[in-house]
This record gives C-alpha cells, structure tokens and sequence, in this order.
C-alpha cells in the first residue's frame, strides 16, 4: 500500500438479493487528489462508494464479501461503528438533499448531531463552510430562510458546506452535478478543485469531461468490475484496456 | 482525547440499542394485544364448549338463555341474522357503491367531485349510534307504516342502514381501484371508437375488478361487525325469518346478542360462557373475511404495486380473467339493475320498485338492440343518480337531525346535568366524559403508535418481523368493536380489577384505534423522502438522530391528521365503552380513572332505547354528538389540505 493511501477496497464483492452488483473490486484511493470513478449507466460506480461510507448498510437484501479499509482499518469490522465512519468520510449526493429547515441549521445539523452547542461556535462553523463552499456571499444576508428556496446549483453547494461543516477526511460525490446547469456544474466542479487541498475527494461521474477537468486518477468501471485504474491523463490518452479506449472515444456508453 | 471519543461512541451505541429496543416494544404491542384479547375470550368461552359441546353450540336451532328448566345456547338464529342482514346490506351497498365509484373515478366533472368525496368521508364519520338512532326514529317508523306491520324493526330496516354504513368503505377502496388502472387502457378503447360507456364497462372496470371485489369484502367485513346500529333497528328476536325471504321479520346478529346481553349477564354463569362463545364466533368470522381482503389486496400489490405505488386493482396482460367474457360483458348491466333497484324501493314504495324492476327486465331483454349512444346515456343516467342516491341519504339523515335536534340546543343543554332520567336537563357529565375518555384512548395509543410506526418504517426492513407486527395490526384492525368491549371487560374490568371506570373505557378505545395510528403514521413517515435520510446519516448522524431531527418533524401534521381521525372515530364508538366505562345517569363529573363516566353515544343509546318522552333531549344529544365528531374530522381533513399545499417536494 501507497503511504498517502486513505481509502482501498479489497476483492469486494457486493450483492443485491440475487444479483451481483460489483466484482472483486480492488482499489487504492488517494489523500489529498480528486479521484473520479467512470462507466455506463449500471456499471456499479455509485455502489462502489456507497460501500466506503457504508450507505448500503440501509438498502434491504444487500450482502458485502471482501474489505473496505480506511487508514488501514476495515470498515466492515464487527466493532467498526457506520455512524463514526460516516463522521469521517462525508458524502454529497446526485440531486441535491438539503432538509426542510432554514438554510443556516442545514449547515448547523452536522456539528449539532456531533455535540456542538455553543452558539457562537456554530456561527463560525456555519460561515466558514459556507465560505469554503462558495456560497457565502449569495446567501449570508438570508441565512434564516428556507434552503427549499435556493436554486438547484445553490442548494447543492448548500449540501457541500454540510458536508464540509462536520469536518470529514474523504468527500464522496455521487454524480454531484448531473441534476445541475452548465454555469452551476462550473462552480462545484472549481469547487473541488479547491477542495483537494484539504481533503481526499471520490467523485463519481458519467461525463468522460468532467472526469477529464477535475480529476488525478480515473477508474473505469463496467458490469460491476474495474476495468482501468490509473492517472488521468493515462486513461485518456494511453488506456491499456480496449473496453476503456472504446468508452473514451465514445464506441459505446 | 481518544478515550473521550470512544466513551462517547460507546453512549452512543447503548443509547440506540436502547431506544431500539422501546421502540421494537411498542411495535409488539399490537401483536401482544391481539394475542391477549385471543386469549381472554377463549379461556372465558372454554366452559360453554365443554359444558353445551361444540355441535350443540354452533347447530343448536334455538338461543334462549333465561329458558327453564334448561338454558338453550344454539347459535343458528343468531349466525342466521347476521348473515341475512349482511347480504341484504351487499345486495344495497355494492351495486349502489360501485356505481358511485364509476361516477366519481370517471365520470363526474371536478366540482361534482369536490362535492361527492368529502360527503363520503362525511358518510363514514357519522357514529354508529346516530346510523342506529335515524334507524330506530325514522327508518322503521317509515317501514312500520309503508308496509302495514306492527313494528319497523327488521331485518329490512337492519340491512338499509347497514348498506349505508358500507356505502364509504365500498366506495373509496373501488374508487382507487378504478383510477389505479392505466390511462394508456382507456386511451386504447377510445382510439378504436368505443364510446365512454363501452371503455368503462369494457376495459375499465374488469381491470379494476380485483380491487372493487376486495373493497364488497371490506364492506361485508365492516357490516358483519357493527353493533350498536344493528341492535337498535332489527328488533332483536333471536328466530330464523320465516319464510327464509321475508325481510320484515325481526332477526337478531351475533353483535346485537353481545351488545344486549352482556350488560345484564351474571359474571361466571353458563350464560357469561356463551356470551364469550359467541364472540369468539364473531371474531373468527370476521378475522377470515378480513383476512380475505387482505389477501387480494396484498397479491394486487405484489404484482402491480412496485410500479404503481399504492395501487389497488390494476390490470395486468397476464392475468387470468376472475369471469368469463360472457358474464363479464354483463358486469354493467348488473350493476344498473342493483343500483336502480335501490333507487327505486325509497323512491316509490312496493308498487314503484316492480314497476322498475319489470322496465329494466325489459330493457336488459333489448339492451343489445340499443345503440352504444342510447345505451350510454341510460347507463350514465343511472349512474350519476346512483350518486345523488347517496348524498340524498346523507342530506336526509343529517337533514333530520339538525331540523330535530336544534331547537334542544341551549346554553343549560350544554352545562347542565341530566334531569328526569335525562328527559330534561343536560348533557354536561356526558360531553365531558366523552372527552375524558377520547383524552385517555390517544393518551394510551399515540405513543404505542407512533413507537411501531417508526419501528416498521426506520429501524428493519421487511421481513419475518414486520410481517408479523403488519399482520397483528390487520387482525386488530378487523376486530369487531363488541369484541373490544368483552374483552375490555373481562381483562380490564374485571382481571385487572378496575371496575366500569374511565381507565378500562380509555384504555379499551385506546387499543381500538391503535391500529389507524400506526398506519397513519407510517404512511406519513413514508411520505419523507429517503434522499433526507441519507443526507443525513451521511453527515454521521445516528439513526435515532436522523429520525427524530429530520424525518419526524416533516411527518408531524400527518401524525396528527392521523390523530384526531382516530379520535374522531373514539369519540363516536358505544359498543366498546358499553360494559367498560359507561354509566347512564351520573350528577357529578368523574374524581379518578377509576370511576365511571357518562358519554354523549351511550347516552343517545340509552335514551333511544329506554327513555320514552325524551324527544327533544334524544336529538339534541344526537346533534352534539354528531357536530363533535364532524368538528374532529374537518380539523383533521383542514390540517391534511393546508400541509399539502405548503408540503415541499
């Protein structure tokens, strides 16, 4: 193992009901790069890191063989606990999530749920994520108002700060701007761009440019299994797998 | 610092085992409670089939338990009554039900609608005791006089307002039936030049048939059950009508045999042992029917719900056929003849109904020779005053008890006790025991609800467990409310040692309406959609963090929908506050759980029953009643209307 590696998967296997969602996937994620994960529709790249925050856990009939390890540790242990897990490693889904509530405690959920009371200390935490998600200044003048009422790109830059508030290692993202404009997918994807000073960033995503823009690594996934797994500029420019060549040049996908 | 955050996970982890654990117990609670009403009415029905035997029991022709010198316990008259005045209430309520439903699903314009779907609702709000009392007051007196017979109460009187108390439940579950089937089907028959009437008799309704026969099974489940309207219009004589078909003679069901007998009974006598004995009857018998229902509601979902949602009776290319094409062509026709019949016998007497009998007898023999547009208008014709039926029945019974009980409206009606064996005076010690005892049952079910609904709904997935607690909630669901109250009586009153009190009225209706908390609850838990709670649980929240701050507050107005529906039905219920709290006349307000109580249905009940001369006071008692349970379903249905408006996704 690398020794900037975080995040690995080992042989896992995943299985819904009767069918077989990923294959003997083996991995090692990066600290400190954006790591983007590539395939078809179905291919299995959103089960893959819904199994490093351990999401699957809440779908029925879902059984895991194999290890996900984080800092060496494997998160699937009998003592390993999903909720402290989740702490460390954040998630941002593919359409935006923000709760019912004013878009300050949105913000304020996370460090709440982790025992912050204090309030000034959640103001501070509430701007400096909003800040780190570039979304201060369009709403610091509305903080009590309903997240229900920023736009769709707003809103997902307000489930990033949440994300960002509780102060994890690793953020997933789960194709953060499929649901998004072109203008707004332009200041998450510069979003994480900054975000990979900070923190180990996963991102899964359809768009072969997208991946191209913001990523370090790329893994090419197709019919549950990893195919390609390499540096970026590697995969699309010198792919070794011909299934991977035929993606990127648009064959098929 | 580490050690700081693992004691933390650790009280973490203990904290959610132990909140778990409550909350699986509150989900047990139904299954736990129908086990314990099981239990209860078999081990005090145990004597009698030991002592009678089980063939004298169920085939013995005559129930005479004050016969001397031998006390004769045969349950054919009683199993005879309820299953005459059940058919005879099928025969009114489905092809009028069905009717309506067609008419409100397809046919009838917006306004027409917004009309019809809250009358129903209203239909179905209204307490049994006040469907007894227009029974006992007006329907009989009109039988009595239409037909020349000494009394009115009869099996025909038991079967009409029977009918109408199926009417809701026939008609809402069809309702969604018919809508559930695809548009694509109709857009089908229309784009081959079928007229409307042709795509609704023709494709609509045998797609929906599987739906519209679990909503008659309902309806038969709910009309088996009821008690209080039965016992106060049948008249109560424990024979079997003789000839067979004479819907004038006086029958009595097993309900109306608990429901009168069991007040005056000698706890531990042989006749106590029958009692429980015919309540075990009744619990079976409606336990299967329900169970029926389910069923085909169940395999309907199984096949066609995952895409469809919630819907009941959708078609499907391979499914076989319930009728052959033959009957099923007549499907439409059978549903008229059934609808103008009803139509007819209010409308116009012996005379009018065979009149119309022999005119659709006629038109049914040309009915081939119509053309689709002569044909269609007549069916829309019957169809739409199908509907007006409806409202007309329920235009008449409220119509009739606002007239009637308005004037006994008063400022002292309201805060006074009752004088003269409640002929004059008020009904303060009733109206306040009525909302002593609503106050407990919710008390008593909302936490024990809402604990199971967030069991099934956040904490497993489906399996062996919710199967089980699902089905202890059906079966509770399907408990006729008689059987609460035997069983409130012979656990709560007299095991548990309470005595008739407020606590075994409130906790006896508590168990009553536990299992529509539940299901209320859990829908409007499900209503929340999961994206919130994976954001949340992906911030590293716990589950019981993520239920209580995120799922729960956006479910809150549904929860209380769900709430004051119940109460609103607590409220209206006599059969299970009869031997548990219930007191006539009682001066002064109750001073512990464990003293008795009046209650504005048992009063109504007893003042319509064994109160000659209280005219007044009995309409004026009936007026409240009604307004407090209309008042808690319109906050309920207000509250349901303003949160779907501003709801947010």
């Amino acid at each position: 193992m690398n020794a900037d590696t975080i995040l690995a998967a080992d042989r896992l296997s995943l299985w819904y009901g009767d069918t077989r969602a990923l294959e003997e996937i083996t991995m090692e994620v990066p600290d400190r790069r954006v790591t983007a994960l590539i395939g078809p529709s179905g291919c299995g790249k959103s089960t893959l890191i819904r199994c490093f925050n351990r999401m699957n856990d809440i779908l029925p009939g879902c059984r895991i063989e194999g290890r996900v390890t984080f800092h060496g540790q494997n998160v699937y242990d009998n003592g390993s606990d999903p909720v402290t897990l989740r702490r460390r490693i954040g998630m941002v889904f593919q359409k935006p999530n923000p709760f019912p509530k004013s878009i300050y405690e949105n913000v304020a959920y996370g460090p709440r749920v982790h025992g912050v009371r204090d309030r000034k200390e959640l103001d501070r935490i509430v701007e400096r994520s909003l800040r780190r998600a570039a979304l201060w200044d369009e709403v610091k003048d509305r903080l009590s108002h309903s997240a229900m009422s920023l736009s769709g790109g707003q809103q997902q830059r307000l489930c990033i700060a949440r994300t960002l508030a509780v102060e994890p290692e690793v953020i997933l993202m789960d194709e953060p701007c499929s649901a998004l404009d072109p203008i707004a997918t332009a200041k998450v994807e510069a979003l994480i761009g900054e975000l990979k000073e900070q923190y180990c960033v996963v991102i899964v995503t359809h768009n072969m440019q997208q991946a191209g823009r913001v990523s370090d690594y790329t893994g090419f996934m197709y019919l549950g299994r990893l195919i390609e797994f390499g540096e970026t500029t590697q995969i699309f420019e010198s792919p070794a797998n011909e299934l991977t060549e035929n993606y990127i040049t648009g064959r098929f996908g | 610092m580490a050690t700081e955050r693992d004691g933390k996970v650790h009280r973490q982890r203990t904290g959610e085992l132990v909140i778990r654990g409550i909350l699986l117990l509150c989900a047990a609670s139904a299954v736990i409670a129908i086990f314990f009403i099981l239990a209860f009415l078999l081990r005090d029905a145990y004597p009698i089939f030991q002592t009678v035997g089980i063939a004298d029991f169920f085939l013995g022709p005559v129930w005479n338990p004050t016969s001397y010198p031998v006390e004769k316990f045969g349950i054919v008259p009683l199993v005879a009554g309820t299953l005459c005045v059940t058919a005879g209430a099928m025969a009114i309520a489905v092809p009028l039900g069905i009717a309506c439903a067609i008419c409100i699903a397809h046919l009838a314009p917006p306004a027409v609608r917004d009309i019809v779907k809250p009358a129903i609702e209203l239909l179905a709000g209204i307490p049994s005791v006040v469907y007894g009392f227009f029974g006992l007051i007006v329907l009989s007196d009109w039988i009595r006089v239409t037909f020349g017979i000494p009394s009115g109460e009869s099996w025909l009187a038991g079967s009409i307002i029977l009918g109408i108390m199926a009417l809701p439940t026939i008609i809402s579950v069809s309702e969604d039936a018919l809508t559930c089937v695809p548009r694509e089907f109709a857009e089908g028959s229309l784009a081959l030049g079928a007229t409307r009437w042709q795509t609704i008799s023709g494709v609509i309704v045998p797609g929906a048939l599987p739906g519209i026969s679990a909503a008659v099974i309902l309806g038969m489940g709910r009309a088996i059950g009821e008690t209080m309207a039965v016992l106060m219009v049948t008249g109560n004589a424990a024979i079997v009508p003789s000839p067979l078909w004479n819907v004038l003679s006086p029958v009595r069901t097993l309900t109306g045999t608990l429901g009168i007998e069991m007040g005056e009974v000698a706890t531990g006598s042989m006749h106590y042992h029958a009692l429980f004995g015919v309540a075990v009857v009744l619990l079976v018998i409606t336990l299967i029917v329900n169970a029926v229902a389910t069923l085909i509601i169940g395999q309907i979902r199984e096949k066609y719900g995952r895409s469809k949602g919630s819907c009941a009776g959708v078609t499907g290319q391979e499914r076989k056929p319930l009728f052959p094409p033959e009957i099923r062509e007549r499907i439409g026709t059978v549903i008229l003849v059934g609808a103008l019949s009803c139509i007819g016998l209010p409308l116009a007497g012996v005379a009018g109904y065979f009149a119309c009998a022999i005119l659709l007898s006629l038109l049914l023999l040309s009915w081939n020779r119509v053309s689709p547009r002569s044909a269609e208008k007549v069916a829309f014709f019957f169809l739409f005053a199908a509907t007006a039926a409806v409202l007309l029945v329920l235009a008449i019974i409220l119509g009739d008890i606002v007239i009637n009980g308005l004037p006994a409206l008063s400022l002292g009606f309201l805060t006074e006790p009752p004088r003269d064996l409640g002929r004059s005076g008020g009904i303060f010690p009733a109206i306040v025991g009525t909302l002593y005892l609503v106050a407990g049952a919710i008390a008593f079910a909302l936490p024990l609800g809402i604990g199971a609904a967030i069991y099934l709904s956040e904490y497993t997935t489906e399996g062996r467990v919710t199967k089980i607690v699902r089905a202890g909630t059906d079966l509770l669901n399907g408990t006729p409310s008689i059987v609460f109250g035997l069983f409130g009586f012979a656990f709560l009153v007299l095991f548990l040692n309470f005595g008739i009190s407020l606590i075994a009225g409130q906790i006896t209706l508590g168990l009553m309406i536990l299992p529509t908390v539940i299901r209320t609850t859990e829908e409007a838990l499900k209503s929340v959609p999961v994206s919130l709670r994976e954001g949340s649980l992906a911030l590293g929240a716990t589950p019981w963090q993520t239920v209580s701050r995120i799922v729960v507050p956006p479910a809150v107005p549904g929860i209380i929908t769900g709430a004051i529906l119940s109460i609103g039905r607590a409220a209206g219920e006599t059969a299970p506050i009869l031997f548990t709290a219930a007191v006539f006349s009682q001066r002064f307000l109750p001073s512990s759980p464990f003293s008795p109580v009046m209650a504005l249905p048992y009063h109504l009940y007893i003042l319509a029953t064994n109160v000659p001369g209280a005219e007044a006071n009995k309409y004026g008692t009936a007026l409240v009643l009604l307004m407090l349970v209309i008042l808690f379903y319109a906050l309920a249905i207000g509250i349901r209307t303003h949160y779907r408006r501003n709801s947010h996704w």
